[in-house]
């Protein structure tokens, strides 16, 4: 059997991606939707490796919250995306900077 | 040992990766949906390696049929512009990639580190009738029945929430505003006119 | 017993009801009621201290020690409001309430066309409430009261005509050279607190000799226990009796009225530093040291101050310059132990110098406020009374027997002759010099006033009953005092002043004078035979000749000796050393402390500077506050590389 060694690396790279993806993203804010997206995969991955490295189905019941919560932070994080660009009329995360202290 | 486990696991985790950094450097927006679907289908290969059939087949269908699909319609209805890089980026490109390869190899070394390491655990061979969705059922409508209820009223609350917020406000839905009916006086409502006054 | 307390404490406090009354209500009921109730009050005091000096004195009642309520209770002390009548509080309750009397009497006619009649009068008597609370104190809190209380009615009193600079300038003098000595008597009581846990005289007495070989540590120099109390009580008691280099505000206060002069500035509240003194016998017998230095501060205050009596052209100061060296005279003789001589010479000098002052006094007002005495001259004539009674101060001062002063003086000087204190010899020296100057600055200015040609134009009047009845109830005692008393106050077994003077049996010099008594006439007579009394005659002659017969010679030695005339006018220069090194110094201080402390530092560096540094770190803060998300999420990258770095490396 693989080790699970193998498959948390993968998880911290697809981490490692989504992190980096937020912050090197281009002007689209869409993009660090998809961002967050890729860091909930790998923390997926890692309770999916672990439920099963450890007998442990609990594991594979957050796994099943996480998505569910991640489809409705997807839902709503889309609609705003919409009214702000309904709004602003572009979605360029370099404009976005309205806490400017 | 090169087994055939191994060679889809490479393969897979290889196109997860690629497709991944697809995701973040691909240059428009659409391509990078598409590169995130096919991220979520390697990945859930790679959940297919680990036993976890259901959650697997749930990522395709709901997370790539549903939410990438919504993705895509939301993509679609806004006028997105060219993905230019952001000014400046390049001269701080090399760090950051510097910092997120430190994190990734940090986490990589705490994940791998003894205390957390699994190597102690001799992984038993699967028993040939385990049943991965008997197994998660049993114990998501048993000892975790009130947070998946919980998840169904989010889910609901997000329906409702993308539907409050995303609606227009309609010109001509016909609602009452009790403050103004209140001040409203008897000059608003009736003029008089002399009888034969031109104005 | 209870008679007497409550007798007592009547005499404590009727003076304030006067002050009360003729302060609060002294416009209310006009200038008579106002001297009527506080004449009447004083001279019910009068009477009452006769009474409670015939009990305690001459009926040998025992001594009241009681407690009226408390004051403060703190912890382990307890402070009262407490009266100890002894022999010594007595004796000076009975001098204070009978020249506060008389100077109340006199004031009538002083005071009789100023504005501020009524104040005065309260001022007055509420100064004989604090001296008299000073007086019967039974310990140091409520000694302090009374101390601070003086020193508070000696400021506005000097400072009674504050529309004139000088008086305000006199009485703020006065008040920062006290508050000189304060600082001493301050810490005199922190340390009794220290050591002894109680501020109580009987207590603090009784502890004396266990403790008198006990040191402590004070400003980084062991000291005995006792010495440091007792130099400590000196410094207070230096800038109380005006001693050097203290004494620099007693020529100020003549700015005061003059009554003032005479009652505090003579005859009660600049000895409170000498009734402290003997009050506190029982401590200063055990530090040889603090005695020493009281006889050669003493010594040299009685030498320094007479001669510069001599070139003072104003009759007040004349007297006031007198006066220091009067209480020079009393500190040799605490110095030299003869706690008795000193309030002998306290009694006498109540007296004589009240009778001076207010002897100028009636000489100021027939010559409408003129004090130059060069402006004075042949008043003899024109003025009889008063001219007899400055003759009687003038003798009892310069010790001419049998007149009182020279039975005090004469007892001083044989104390500090027989002596053996370190310091003694060169304080006989002194006050034999003093005994010397004193009849010379004395006749001067008596000569000067009394005698030669009459220079004011004009006809000049003697004062009326008022004026002159003071008078003349002074120059009784100034005459008969010194030989009535110097039997029971030096030499009879028990001593006047009894138990309440503790003096060691190695301390006791007098006794062996003592054994030459026969008698005050008999002294009197015998004094012939002693040199401070050849040193008057000649003091006296000389000044009849430079002052009278040959006015030229005082001009010629003037102009000979022309540098030693310029130290002696400038008072030895004490005046401009203050000026210089501690109002300048202080001023110097004051301008750095503005400049760099206070504007620099607190103003710049820590009000202003805490403002630019919180703008600072806020313009530096809200840097990265630049509203882009990759921004916070590149923080939180750093952050989480941080914290799980901390946890992998384990610091």
């Amino acid at each position: 059997m693989i080790p699970e060694s193998y498959f948390l690396f993968v998880s911290a790279l697809l981490f490692g991606l989504g992190v980096a993806g937020i912050i090197i993203n281009r002007k689209n804010l869409i993009t660090v939707l998809m961002s967050i997206e890729l860091i909930l995969l790998s923390v997926n991955t890692n309770f999916i490796t672990f439920s099963y490295f450890l007998h442990n189905t609990v594991g594979q019941v957050f796994v099943f919250f996480i998505l569910t919560v991640a489809a409705a932070e997807a839902a709503i994080g889309l609609a705003i995306l919409v009214i702000l660009f309904r709004e602003r009329g572009n979605i360029e995360v370099d404009q976005l900077n309205t806490l400017r202290g | 040992m090169i087994t055939p486990l191994y060679l889809i696991f490479y393969f897979f985790s290889a196109l997860a990766v690629f497709s991944g950094v697809m995701v973040i450097a691909s240059g428009s927006a659409m391509r990078s949906v598409l590169f995130l679907v096919l991220t979520f289908f390697s990945m859930s290969a790679l959940w297919l390696l680990l036993n976890a059939e259901f959650l697997a087949l749930i990522l395709v269908l709901v997370y790539v049929g549903a939410v990438m699909t919504l993705f895509l319609f939301v993509l679609m209805m806004l006028r997105t512009s060219a993905m230019r890089w952001r000014e400046g980026l390049a001269r701080y490109l090399p760090w950051i990639g510097l910092l997120v390869l430190m994190l990734i190899g940090v986490l990589a070394m705490i994940l791998t580190k003894e205390p957390v390491s699994l190597i102690m655990f001799r992984v038993l061979p699967v028993a040939a009738d385990y049943n991965n969705l008997a197994d998660l059922g049993s114990v998501l409508y048993t000892s975790y029945v009130y947070p998946f209820e919980l998840a169904a009223v989010i889910l609901l609350m997000a329906m409702v929430a993308a539907i409050a917020l995303t609606r227009t406000p309609a010109a001509f839905s016909k609602t009452q505003n009790p403050h103004q009916q209140m001040a409203v006086k008897v000059r608003d409502r009736l003029k008089l006119i002399k009888d034969g006054d031109t104005q | 017993m209870d008679n007497l307390l409550s007798i007592t404490i009547a005499v404590m406090l009727l003076p304030l009801a006067g002050a009360i009354v003729a302060g609060l209500f002294g416009k209310l009921i006009g200038r008579t009621a106002t001297h009527s109730v506080t004449i009447a009050l004083m001279g019910i005091v009068f009477l009452l201290s006769i009474y409670l000096c015939n009990q305690i004195i001459l009926k040998g009642h025992p001594a009241i020690d009681a407690t009226l309520y408390h004051w403060v209770a703190s912890g382990p002390f307890q402070w009262d409001v407490a009266i100890l009548l002894d022999r010594l509080s007595a004796v000076m309750l009975l001098v204070v309430s009978f020249v506060s009397l008389v100077v109340h009497i006199y004031s009538v006619a002083y005071m009789h066309d100023d504005p501020g009649y009524e104040r005065f009068f309260s001022y007055v008597s509420l100064f004989t409430f604090a001296m008299i609370t000073l007086v019967l104190a039974n310990n140091f809190l409520l000694l302090f009261f009374g101390w601070e209380g003086v020193g508070l009615v000696s400021y506005l009193l000097i400072g009674f005509w504050f529309q004139k600079d000088a008086a305000t300038a006199g009485g703020l003098k006065a008040f920062i050279a006290n508050r000189v000595g304060d600082v001493g008597f301050i810490l005199a009581m922190a340390v009794i607190l220290m050591v002894f846990h109680s501020f109580h005289y009987s207590d603090v007495f009784a502890a004396v000799p266990a403790m008198s070989n006990q040191t402590m540590l004070f400003g980084g120099h062991v000291c005995s226990v006792i010495t440091l109390i007792c130099i400590l009580l000196l410094i207070g008691a230096m800038g109380k009796s005006a001693q050097l280099p203290l004494h620099v505000w007693l020529p100020e206060s003549m700015e005061g009225p003059t009554p003032i002069s005479a009652l505090i500035h003579a005859a009660t509240m600049v000895t409170a530093g000498i009734y402290m003194i003997a009050r506190m016998s029982p401590l200063f017998e055990y530090s040889e040291v603090a005695l020493s230095l009281i006889l050669v501060i003493g010594a040299t205050t009685c030498l320094l101050m007479g001669l510069v009596a001599v070139v003072q052209h104003d009759i007040k100061r004349v007297i006031a310059y007198s006066t220091l060296s009067q209480l020079g005279y009393m500190m040799v003789a605490l110095g030299a132990s003869a706690y008795d001589a000193a309030i002998f010479h306290l009694i006498t000098h109540a007296f004589f110098k009240a009778l001076l002052f207010l002897s100028a006094g009636s000489v100021i007002i027939a010559l409408h406020h003129e004090q130059d005495m060069r402006r004075m001259g042949g008043l003899a004539r024109s003025m009889p009374i008063t001219y007899l009674t400055f003759a009687i101060g003038a003798l009892a001062l310069a010790a001419i027997p049998p007149f009182s002063g020279f039975y005090s003086k004469d007892m001083i000087i044989e104390a500090v002759h027989l002596s053996t204190t370190s310091g003694a010899h060169y304080a006989y020296l002194c006050v034999l010099a003093g005994a010397f100057l004193t009849p010379l600055y004395i006749f001067r200015a008596f000569f000067l006033i009394f005698h030669g040609k009459k220079k004011i134009h004009g006809p000049i009047y003697e004062n009326g009953w008022t004026t002159l009845i003071p008078l003349i109830a002074l120059a009784i005692p100034s005459v008969m005092i010194g030989g009535v008393l110097i039997y029971p106050m030096l030499f009879s077994t028990p001593h006047l002043l009894g138990d309440s003077i503790f003096v060691l049996p190695a301390h006791q010099w007098l006794l062996s004078a003592s054994a030459s008594y026969h008698g005050a006439l008999s002294m009197a007579m015998t004094a012939k035979a002693s040199t401070p009394f050849w040193l008057a005659l000649i003091a006296i002659a000389i000044s009849w000749i430079v002052n009278v017969q040959h006015a030229s010679i005082g001009d010629h030695l003037k102009s000979v000796f022309h540098r030693t005339y310029a130290v002696l006018v400038a008072g030895f220069g004490f005046d401009r050393f203050n000026e210089c090194v501690w109002v300048r110094g202080a001023r110097a201080l004051g301008a750095f402390f503005y400049q760099v402390a206070d504007l620099k530092m607190i103003d710049g560096f820590f009000v202003n500077g805490s403002g630019r540094l919180i703008r600072f770190i806020s313009n530096t803060g809200r840097l990265l506050q630049t509203g882009f998300i990759y921004h916070y999420a590149l923080v939180m990258v750093i952050a989480l590389l941080f914290f799980v770095g901390r946890f992998l490396l384990g610091f």
